[in-house]
């Protein structure tokens, strides 16, 4: 018998919000057909209320929120914003410092903006294979096995997070850390991206059992 | 000496009870019950004065409510006179013959309905895939009319076990679902599109139909409309003000310092930031009870709902679909005893 542990206050026939503004001034044709067909389901299905986390104003990015949320103790949300909020000002602070200093033709090549920063710097450290234990004949595996969207987002923050909190000099902030490490990541160093590099390795090294993985 | 006189019943030595459990109404029973039912129904009428040919059932539940009155809370326990089908539940019949050799050829499987629909259901998708494969191979194209996703739905669990006269176990449902689901989402299904909708049901699509208030006009002429909103334990009402320069006050203090948060802010402006109406409007609200999260998403539900007299219907379907007008479920869980939060369990100790 199907005893719901996890289960929610809404019917499971309410749907997803959907709140960028900008899919609801698309005119009609420009649509494609799976878009049509969601857009006439959701005429008819209820739909959730938003989280308060998700707003519609150009500011609130979703992958933002995702690591905000990671990064919070305790449900001390205000705190972790704050973190957020000044690790993306040091970011800038740092990028502009150096652009000031850099020479003419260099400057093009500086990224200022700490949203394509942080969003770039994910984006590298996401590992694309990663391993899983599976036990056959009584030995447990490490086999490799590749990774859904979601779970490659997951642990590059997860890395970014933990490795900001463990190996870090007792009197820096979490800020500072964060943006340190962020930069690096963005340009392909870093010991974020030092830890993909090693689990790919280690996936290349298993590539004998790839075999045992049945999905 | 005494003697004692010991009975015995051939009762125990009785086989083949298996009957107990189906035909606990026989047939000739149930007959006699629909006789019964139908004559009750004439002498009521009779007794109520009205005509026995066009008496119906709600004029039978008004009769006996009239002549038994019960103050009993449960609508159960109350005086009925229903019809005999919806009183006695449908029982199958005995599945197998005299000699004790089942009927169907299933009955082994100890599910016998489910098991020949799932057989009868793949048939039918067997020959959609052989239709299919004769238009290919003679070139034709394959219509699709799309099924109105939106309009139905599939038989519920409890339903299908109604109609079957048998239990599932939820793995069968589904089972039984994703099936249906393929052979509808095949190409050429219109073929046995009688069988599928003997398993789907139509949705009522009117959701419901909320009425928006026309606005209302104060003193110096100024539109405004008012509306209430809760998220948890927060009841918040808003009052939006026409031609005003979206200024925000609530409780009598300006949100800047109601809400040092920022999180907070976002969401009170997050209606009017979607409708583009920011320096438009102006909000009086007040609020009661909850946290400070709480109160927010209570004053932006009280917001949107006030904007929906402003805007035309197409914004307001947009701001549905942006769920802003859908007041939030999502209560604190209740403790349970042997636990000691909602969740958590007391530390396991082996000893």
């Amino acid at each position: 018998r199907l005893m719901q542990v996890r289960w929610s206050r809404y019917n499971p026939s309410y749907l997803e919000p959907e709140v960028n503004k900008e899919l609801y001034q698309k005119p009609l044709e420009e649509l494609t057909e799976e878009e049509r067909e969601q857009m006439e389901l959701k005429a008819v299905r209820p739909i959730k209320a938003a989280p308060p986390s998700l707003s519609s104003s150009v500011f609130s990015d979703p992958m933002v929120s995702k690591f905000t949320n990671m990064m919070m103790k305790d449900g001390n949300k205000v705190l972790a914003r704050s973190l957020m909020t000044q690790t993306l000002e040091a970011i800038k602070r740092k990028q502009l410092e150096k652009y000031h200093k850099a020479p003419e033709n260099e400057k093009e090549t500086i990224e200022c903006n700490p949203y394509i920063i942080f969003h770039q710097a994910l984006k590298n450290c996401q590992p694309i294979i990663g391993l899983s234990n599976i036990t056959k004949g009584g030995k447990t595996y490490q086999v490799p096995v590749p990774l859904k969207d979601n779970r490659k987002r997951f642990l590059a923050m997860k890395w970014l997070i933990t490795e900001c909190r463990e190996n870090k000099h007792r009197r820096t902030l979490m800020p500072e850390k964060l943006s340190q490490e962020l930069l690096l990541a963005f340009k392909n160093e870093g010991p974020v991206i030092k830890k993909k590099h090693v689990l790919h390795k280690m996936a290349e090294a298993n590539r004998a059992y790839a075999h045992f993985r049945w999905w | 000496q005494m003697l004692r006189l010991i009975y015995t019943t051939t009762a125990v030595q009785r086989k083949n009870v298996g009957a107990s459990g189906p035909a606990k109404y026989t047939e000739a029973f149930i007959k006699k019950q629909i006789e019964e039912f139908n004559l009750g129904k004439r002498h009521l009428a009779n007794m109520m004065g009205e005509d026995p040919e066009t008496f119906t059932q709600e004029d039978i539940d008004r009769a006996i409510a009239y002549l038994f009155p019960s103050g009993l809370f449960d609508k159960q326990a109350r005086p009925m006179m229903k019809h005999p089908s919806e009183i006695f539940p449908e029982q199958r019949k005995i599945q197998w013959g005299e000699d004790g050799r089942p009927f169907h050829f299933l009955f082994y499987t100890g599910k016998q309905s489910y098991y020949s629909l799932m057989h009868e259901t793949y048939e039918k998708l067997l020959n959609v895939e052989k239709y299919q494969d004769h238009l290919i191979a003679q070139d034709l194209p394959l219509q699709k009319e799309k099924r109105n996703l939106a309009g139905s739905r599939w038989l519920t669990k409890i339903e299908l076990e109604e109609m079957l006269l048998e239990k599932l176990s939820d793995d069968d449902y589904s089972r039984f679902v994703q099936l249906l689901q393929k052979l509808s989402d095949l190409p050429c299904s219109d073929i046995e599109e009688k069988y599928i909708q003997k398993f789907s049901k139509e949705v009522p699509v009117q959701m419901e139909k909320v009425v928006i208030e026309p606005l209302q006009y104060d003193e110096r002429g100024v539109a405004f409309s008012t509306s209430e909103g809760r998220r948890k334990t927060a009841r918040a009402t808003a009052v939006v003000y026409d031609n005003g320069t979206g200024k925000m006050t609530v409780n009598g203090i300006d949100i800047l310092h109601y809400f040092p948060v920022l999180q907070d802010r976002e969401q009170l402006l997050f209606p009017f930031q979607f409708l583009g109406r920011i320096g438009k409007h102006d909000t009086v609200c007040t609020v009661s009870g909850g946290g400070r999260s709480a109160q927010a998403g209570a004053i932006r539900l009280a917001c949107a709902k006030a904007l929906r007299s402003f805007v035309t219907g197409k914004e307001v379907e947009f701001m549905r679909q942006a769920g802003l007008l859908t007041v939030d479920p999502r209560v604190k869980e209740r403790k349970k005893p042997g636990q000691e939060g909602a969740r958590r369990k007391f530390t396991w100790k082996k000893r």
